[in-house]
């Protein structure tokens, strides 16, 4: 896979991850307060609290392929290469 | 609990609070001697130069970058104020630790071009920059400082009233303990600011970041044992009342729209502080902020998730907030939302582990006194930078010797500190006085002024679309809206003036990050504005690109 590619496929990744995780995606699990049935619990811990852990192990991973990947080191200044 | 055992843990608590007293004393002196001594050391091994004051000679590495990051953005807000909203509304809060992977990945991302070019064309504050890029001009140096300043006033509030709150949690008996506690952190933070400089805060902040990461950890660790481990821990989380396990929270403030917005733009509005900016021109190398940027996004998070915050959800659970005519309360056993932990840690640790339990404690309340300091001290360093730079150097006596322009730094770093120090008392005397009340509020009004840096800070590190009247009428805009978010209509024109304000904004409050509305307002007028303004130099924007090496728009 090209940097370029890698690159769009880890912003996509974390991006999903932001929606997902404290954005509307909390919608598929948030228990509803009024609803005694709901499901608030999960494996024993609060769901929601299962659901930020989920997405930050996804948005801590994409930041480690960025940095083994992706990020480059500039041996000096203006070294004339690109930074994309 | 009956009658007698109430007693009995009312005598118990007594005793401990007498023991904490005294080896908190030891432990906070020791504490205060090696800040100090660390202070001195930095100020001998130190240069007289502008730029090694500033900027430690441009010449940190990894260890120290990191850490002096961590230290700055972890807060007394981090320790005290989000703890203290998790305690208030729930695992909803939880979520707001989801912002950390996008500052950290913004290290490097923005971290790199920033230090590359600083280091080129020495840069010393984010204005230097800013001014470079857009041409010089006494506006556009003069609304940098002015956002500078609106950021890091209520940041050094907010931890001068963490050191009185605290000072209230270790001498509860005392009179005018938080007074006390607030004018001794100021005093002692300014006095290590003054001598050492960049290199002085940076080094501090070392010791300063480990003993809040494993204060942290520690906490958690310690509130789990005590309630039975794991097993124990969440049975007890179980008793949580449905409101505090869902979205949006017993407020009902925290939706997902408003996590989103925050987890991007408090956390990215963060990292463009005059702060934390500088400490992006002093790391010594691309490697430093790139390694930097990989543990930031692991470690502050876990601090979080796995750390402080299961201590105030175990608090919730403890000491449940009590709704009182309406207005969400936290426990009279707590007092206020912002000390679930200092109430948490007092009471559990030396009940499970004795003495030693009691020393855990006092390291673990200077813990909160180092995220306090840690803060506080880089904040007003830098607006020492940003006053004698951007303002006093350009403006004032452009002819002052280096001399002259360290002892103007000294004077606004005593200033400002004075001026906290004032705002803070009157907040505490006013017990009613709401915008000051909390400190997780405070937090979110200076990061939505620094989120109007990000603009500017993306269009010259990216896009080099923008100009000078552009940005400059765009962050116009954005104080503007930020500014009727925040507590300063309170401030200005009395409760009953502002209420019509607060009426206004209130529906966009309730959806959205002050920062992000701010920042849209703010996008939109620079883009309209640079439309129709004449275009910078392409050949100049080009020049600057290099100089942060990357390739120019076509």
């Amino acid at each position: 896979m090209s940097q370029r590619s890698l690159s769009r496929l880890l912003f996509a990744i974390f991006l999903v991850a932001l929606i997902m995780g404290p954005g509307p995606g909390i919608y598929l699990i948030n228990p509803d307060p009024e609803n005694a049935e709901a499901r608030r619990f999960v494996l024993g811990v609060p769901i929601v609290y299962a659901w930020a852990v989920f997405w930050l192990g996804v948005q801590a991973a994409c930041v480690a392929v960025a940095y083994r990947r992706l990020w480059r080191e500039l041996p000096k200044l203006n070294s004339g290469k690109s930074d994309q | 609990m009956n009658g007698v055992s109430f007693s009995l843990s009312l005598i118990g608590q007594a005793e401990v609070s007498s023991q904490l007293g005294g080896v908190a004393i030891v432990v906070l002196v020791i504490y205060l001697v090696m800040l100090l001594t660390l202070g001195v050391v930095a100020w001998r091994r130190g240069r007289t130069t502008e730029e090694d004051y500033y900027l430690a000679g441009r010449s940190q590495g990894f260890i120290v970058t990191v850490m002096t990051i961590m230290a700055t953005f972890f807060s007394s807000a981090a320790i005290l104020g989000v703890p203290g909203n998790v305690y208030k509304e729930g695992v909803a809060f939880m979520l707001f630790a989801l912002n950390l992977p996008c500052a950290g990945a913004c290290i490097y991302l923005f971290g790199a071009r920033i230090r590359r070019i600083g280091q080129k064309r020495g840069y010393v504050t984010q204005g230097d920059m800013i001014a470079d890029y857009y041409g010089d001009s006494a506006g556009l140096r003069m609304l940098v400082a002015v956002v500078g300043f609106l950021y890091v006033l209520p940041y050094v509030i907010m931890q001068i009233k963490a050191g009185g709150h605290l000072a209230q949690g270790l001498f509860p008996g005392a009179a005018e303990a938080f007074e006390q506690g607030a004018m001794a952190l100021s005093l002692v933070t300014i006095i290590y600011v003054l001598i050492g400089g960049m290199r002085s805060v940076a080094w501090t902040d070392v010791l300063q970041g480990f003993l809040l990461i494993a204060g942290m950890l520690i906490a958690a660790v310690a509130t789990i044992v005590t309630l039975g481990g794991f097993g124990g821990f969440f049975e007890k989380v179980r008793e949580i009342d449905p409101q505090g396990l869902a979205l949006p929270g017993p407020s009902g403030v925290y939706s997902p729209w408003k996590m989103l917005t925050i987890c991007v733009f408090a956390s990215i509005g963060s990292l463009v502080q005059p702060a934390q900016w500088m400490r992006l021109y002093a790391a010594k190398s691309d490697r430093v902020l790139k390694r930097s940027a990989l543990v930031f996004s692991i470690v502050l998070p876990a601090c979080f998730l796995f750390g402080i915050m299961l201590v105030a959800l175990a608090g919730r659970a403890l000491y449940p907030p009590e709704m009182i005519d309406g207005v969400l309360t936290a426990h009279p056993h707590v007092g206020e939302f912002d000390q679930i932990v200092v109430v948490m840690v007092k009471e559990q640790l030396p009940q499970m582990l004795g003495l030693f339990g009691v020393v855990l404690v006092a390291i673990l309340l200077v813990a909160v006194l180092a995220a306090s300091m840690s803060t506080a001290d880089s904040n007003l360093h830098a607006l020492s930078a940003v006053v004698t730079r951007d303002v006093y150097d350009r403006f004032v006596r452009p002819s002052a010797s280096e001399n002259e322009r360290a002892w103007v730094g000294r004077f606004t770093i005593i200033g400002a500190t004075l001026l906290a120090l004032w705002m803070v008392r009157a907040g505490h005397e006013n017990a009613d006085f709401a915008p000051l009340k909390m400190i997780v509020n405070l937090m979110f009004a200076a990061i939505g002024f620094s989120c109007q840096l990000l603009p500017v800070t993306l269009d010259m590190l990216f896009i080099r679309r923008g100009t000078r009247a552009g940005i400059m009428a765009g962050m116009i805009a954005g104080i503007a809206v930020v500014f009727l978010f925040t507590p300063f209509p309170d401030l200005l024109f009395g409760r009953d003036g502002a209420t019509p304000v607060a009426d206004s904004v209130a529906p966009l409050r309730s959806l959205f990050d002050i920062g992000f509305t701010g920042f849209v307002v703010n996008a939109a007028v620079f883009a309209l504005v640079s439309a129709f303004t004449r275009r910078l130099d392409p050949e100049r924007t080009k020049k600057l690109a290099l100089d942060m090496d990357v390739s120019s728009p076509e």
